[in-house]
């Protein structure tokens, strides 16, 4: 009897902690990207007024964030100074790298994208390509918390109830 | 005994099947929680056809039917 109490009880706790956890998934998204275009217009104005290099005006750029998005960047960052290698390169490996990031493809693209324009070009050009990132991840951003409205919820009953209906189910 | 046990587990998995409708419906996906009703009728039928089976063969040993 106090074997199947037991028993249940750990199967209810498993349920609803992966279901907690596919939830903080999808709340998180929104948050990263928020943080990815905050750290682009910091790193616009770097480019423009500051002129800095890229590796020191990607470090500077993350002030004041903190989580994977701020060590991505870093990452980055020292992959420019430390290995010599082209801005999209060093942006494909430290996304690579990174295991905590949950973005999907859209915002990987646009990343991608901007940083194969980063470094080019002259001051009024990357402007105008960090805008167009800026929008398109507003955008993506938009559409991220809408899906974290829709399933936040849902995997949270989810996890609760799925525990439930196994214990039902076995005992 | 074993009649009253599997009919509150059959109510169970009724009442947190709804849940899951609602809950899927609420986030937009109408075809995941059509499925998961149907998922769970049909586990709900495979108990009450086991059942039904053991009421059929309680009738012909009663009648002594062959």
């Amino acid at each position: 009897m106090w074997l199947k109490i037991l028993g249940s009880l750990l199967v209810i706790i498993a349920s609803v902690s992966l279901g907690f956890m596919l939830a903080a998934q999808y709340a998180e998204r929104p948050r990263q990207i928020r943080q990815i275009i905050s750290c682009l217009s910091a790193l616009k104005s770097h480019i423009n007024y500051t002129a800095i290099p890229l590796p020191a005006a990607l470090v500077q750029s993350t002030g004041g964030i903190t989580g994977p998005i701020a060590e991505l960047f870093q990452a980055m960052a020292s992959l420019l100074a430390d290995n010599g290698l082209t801005p999209q390169a060093a942006l494909n490996q430290a996304l690579k790298d990174s295991n905590k990031l949950v973005l999907h493809n859209p915002e990987r693209e646009v990343l991608s994208v901007f940083s194969a324009n980063l470094g080019g070009m002259n001051r009024e050009e990357q402007h105008k390509s960090l805008d167009l990132a800026q929008e398109q991840l507003s955008r993506i951003q938009y559409e991220a918390e809408r899906l974290c409205e829709q399933n936040v919820k849902m995997y949270r009953y989810l996890g609760i109830c799925g525990g439930l209906a196994v214990v039902i189910v076995l005992v | 005994m074993m009649g009253l046990d599997i009919l509150f587990k059959i109510a169970g998995v009724g009442i947190l099947i709804s849940v899951f409708h609602t809950a899927l419906k609420q986030a937009g996906k109408e075809d995941m929680a059509h499925l998961c009703t149907l998922a769970g009728f049909a586990m709900v039928l495979l108990w009450v056809v086991q059942l039904l089976g053991r009421l059929f063969n309680t009738v012909q040993d009663v009648f002594k039917l062959f």
